[in-house]
């Protein structure tokens, strides 16, 4: 008797779970959205404590002031004014841009033909060609930048190989200490990340549309202009923005290499955060710097859209 | 199981392709995870105090006395300035020992991030020259201080005899002089760099708060932006720059001569007529210290008779323990600009005071505005 009365109720709680499991089941089946929400889960929860929770931080930061060694709390936009007003912030931002906008160019033009290459002239081994391309990063930031100082260096390689030739009377001094060095460097140190995007946009390009503009006329300039490098814009476009961004905020190549006018934006943060322990205005040129690439980035992509039309 | 086992028991076939791979996965691991344990425990092991001080303190010679007692050193880590420093203890970076100046001293208590040092719990104490304890806001009461001495010397102009040529008494005018344009080089900080401002602009210390010498200095640091090559915090880049001959004069501590003219490049530590900036930098104790006890021993290492030896020998400093002098004669002291009686050389520059913090960022923010060219 007593076995029959306990009976129902372990059915009821076997299945309770599994018909719970299967509406699960159908839900996910219905909502594809549900679906991907699921497999971005990790990366929505990285994102949330990584990027938007210090994100919201710096943004209620940035409308505190200083207060000897404490904050005052009352929201105010003292510091966006004064970023407004006083010229040492835009003309370091301007700098930045400029600097980082040359190393950006410097980059593309000279990884296009590395990835032009591997992608359309080497048929075997192309990964073996690619890591060996990759190869100098993959040691440490630090390590280039200090391997660029002694190359451009006072005693460097560049000033010691000119003074034996006889080509140069004294060392160059600009070549270290100097916006010429950051851009250098930077430029350097970040190819990596513009011949990846390049050589996949090349790589994807479908050879026949070559070889249809060779039949119709076209000399291998005139092909490369109206087919391959439409074609690979958005590799271009990925590569421009993977360096510009990052490149913007760099604080440690200017920091060594840079000299007193080479100095960036992200320099002028850090001593807001260092020895002029001034965080809320760390925290305001840090977003205000988030403005102006979203902005800029935002031209940019508006610019090669208007160009694409323009040339199809 | 050992290795030469495993390559038999495959050789007789009795071990599987997979089981062989298994163990030497198993070995890679542990060669790529040793390394890393034994590189820690060279580095400085979990259970050794933090000492936080400036680069070129973080060198076994001062810690002879605490490495014959522990058998091991302190952990270091290391700043650039002492504002830098202070930003991130307070940002809370908790360590055992850190090392600022007595300007900055006052300030740094006033944080409550340090608590008091008992002298007595120190067996070099008796010997420290009571004229560098007696420092402004240092009595932290009941017979209690909060720094405990350790460094000082002065702040002046290492310059190259045969690249410079100066005429009648050195000055401050060489940091100064177009002739030097763009191969002159600079301590970053402004701890250091604006109260040079201030001697050669001709402000006395007890009035840089106000808003005349706040202009003046900024006036004379402008001028001298141009002529600057680099700023930085880092003495080993000027030593560098200044034994290659990039740099003909550079802004520095006493070690940088010291240490250049040990290696035989031709260099002078600068008497400027005007007066050198001259401090006293000693030990703090953080009020959290995980390891207070380790803590005293790093401060008495530090003021250990070998600690000041080498530190007067090598590094060209002032020790504050009086018994360090001893093996050296007076001539050898002149020449590295110290004295047996540290007063004579403090008092002979111009002796940092401390400032109240508003002045400190106002400073620093200024400062940094003309060193990017404002």
């Amino acid at each position: 008797m007593t076995d029959t009365s306990l009976l129902p109720d372990q059915t009821a709680d076997a299945i309770a779970p599994r018909r719970r499991g299967a509406r699960l089941t159908a839900m996910l089946h219905r909502r594809e959205s549900l679906r991907g929400y699921l497999f971005m889960s990790p990366t929505l929860a990285i994102m949330a404590v990584g990027i938007v929770a210090p994100f919201i931080l710096l943004l209620t930061m940035s409308t505190w002031t200083r207060q000897g060694f404490d904050f005052d709390t009352t929201p105010t936009f003292a510091n966006y004014l004064r970023v407004w007003s006083e010229p040492i912030f835009g003309a370091l931002m301007q700098r930045s841009f400029w600097i980082s906008g040359v190393a950006t160019v410097a980059t593309v033009l000279v990884c296009y033909p590395m990835a032009y290459f591997v992608a359309f002239h080497v048929h075997k081994h192309k990964m073996l060609w690619l890591i060996l391309m990759t190869l100098p990063f993959w040691t440490s930031y630090l390590l280039r930048v200090f391997a660029w100082k002694v190359i451009l260096g006072y005693e460097g390689v560049i000033n010691s190989g000119f003074l034996a030739l006889g080509w140069i009377e004294e060392p160059l001094k600009v070549l270290l200490y100097s916006q010429t060095a950051v851009i250098i460097t930077l430029a350097h140190a970040w190819a990596a990340f513009a011949i990846l995007p390049l050589y996949v946009s090349l790589e994807k390009i479908d050879r026949s549309l070559l070889e249809a503009a060779t039949d119709l006329g076209d000399g291998p300039v005139r092909r490369f202009f109206r087919i391959t490098l439409p074609l690979s814009m958005p590799g271009v476009i990925a590569a421009s923005f993977l360096i510009f961004i990052p490149t913007t905020g760099d604080y440690i190549t200017p920091a060594l290499l840079g000299g007193p006018n080479g100095q960036m934006i992200g320099n002028f943060i850090q001593l807001q955060f260092g020895p002029v322990n001034n965080w809320p205005m760390g925290a305001t040129l840090s977003i205000v710097l988030m403005l102006w690439i979203a902005a800029i980035g935002l031209a940019f992509l508006y610019l090669t859209r208007v160009a694409r039309k323009r040339l199809a | 199981m050992d290795v030469l086992d495993q390559l038999g028991a495959v050789r007789e076939g009795k071990l599987s392709r997979r089981k062989f791979t298994k163990g030497l996965l198993a070995a890679g691991v542990a060669l790529t995870t040793m390394p890393v344990a034994a590189r820690r425990a060279m580095a400085g092991p979990e259970d050794q105090p933090t000492y936080f001080t400036w680069g070129g303190y973080d060198i076994p010679e001062l810690f002879v006395p605490y490495q014959a007692k522990h058998g091991e050193l302190p952990n270091f880590a290391i700043f650039g300035g002492s504002e830098e420093a202070l930003t991130k203890m307070r940002g809370g970076f908790v360590v055992d020992v850190s090392h600022p100046c007595n300007q900055a001293m006052p300030r740094w208590v006033a944080t409550g991030l340090f608590q008091p040092v008992d002298p007595s719990r120190l067996s070099n104490w008796g010997d420290v020259m009571p004229e560098l304890v007696a420092l402004d806001g240092n009595d932290a009461g009941g017979g209690n201080i909060w720094m405990a001495p350790f460094d000082w010397g002065q702040t002046s102009i290492t310059y190259r005899t045969d690249l410079v040529e100066v005429e009648g008494e050195e000055s401050w005018d060489i940091l100064w002089d177009p002739k030097n344009a763009g191969r002159l080089g600079s301590l970053a900080a402004g701890a250091d760099a604006w109260w040079i401002g201030a001697i050669k602009a001709g402000v006395p210390f007890d009035q840089l708060g106000t808003e005349e010498a706040f202009e003046k200095i900024a006036a004379v640091m402008r001028e001298q932006r141009p002529l600057i090559r680099t700023y930085t915090d880092d003495t080993t880049t000027l030593e560098q720059a200044l034994a290659s001959g990039e740099l003909v004069a550079a802004l520095t501590w006493n070690s940088s001569a010291a240490l250049l003219r040990s290696e035989g490049v031709p260099v002078a530590f600068a008497k400027p007529k005007e007066g050198a900036l001259t401090w006293v930098c000693g030990v703090m104790i953080h009020k959290d210290a995980p390891k207070l006890d380790l803590a005293y021993d790093v401060i008495d290492s530090l003021l250990s008779v070998e600690t000041g030896k080498f530190m007067i020998n090598d590094y060209g400093y002032g020790h504050s323990n009086a018994r360090s002098f001893e093996s050296f004669d007076e001539e050898m002291l002149a020449g590295l600009g110290l004295s047996k009686n540290p007063k004579d050389v403090l008092q002979s520059g111009h002796f940092q005071i401390p400032q109240s913090q508003e002045w400190e960022s106002r400073m620093n923010e200024l400062w940094e505005q003309i060193k990017a060219g404002f």
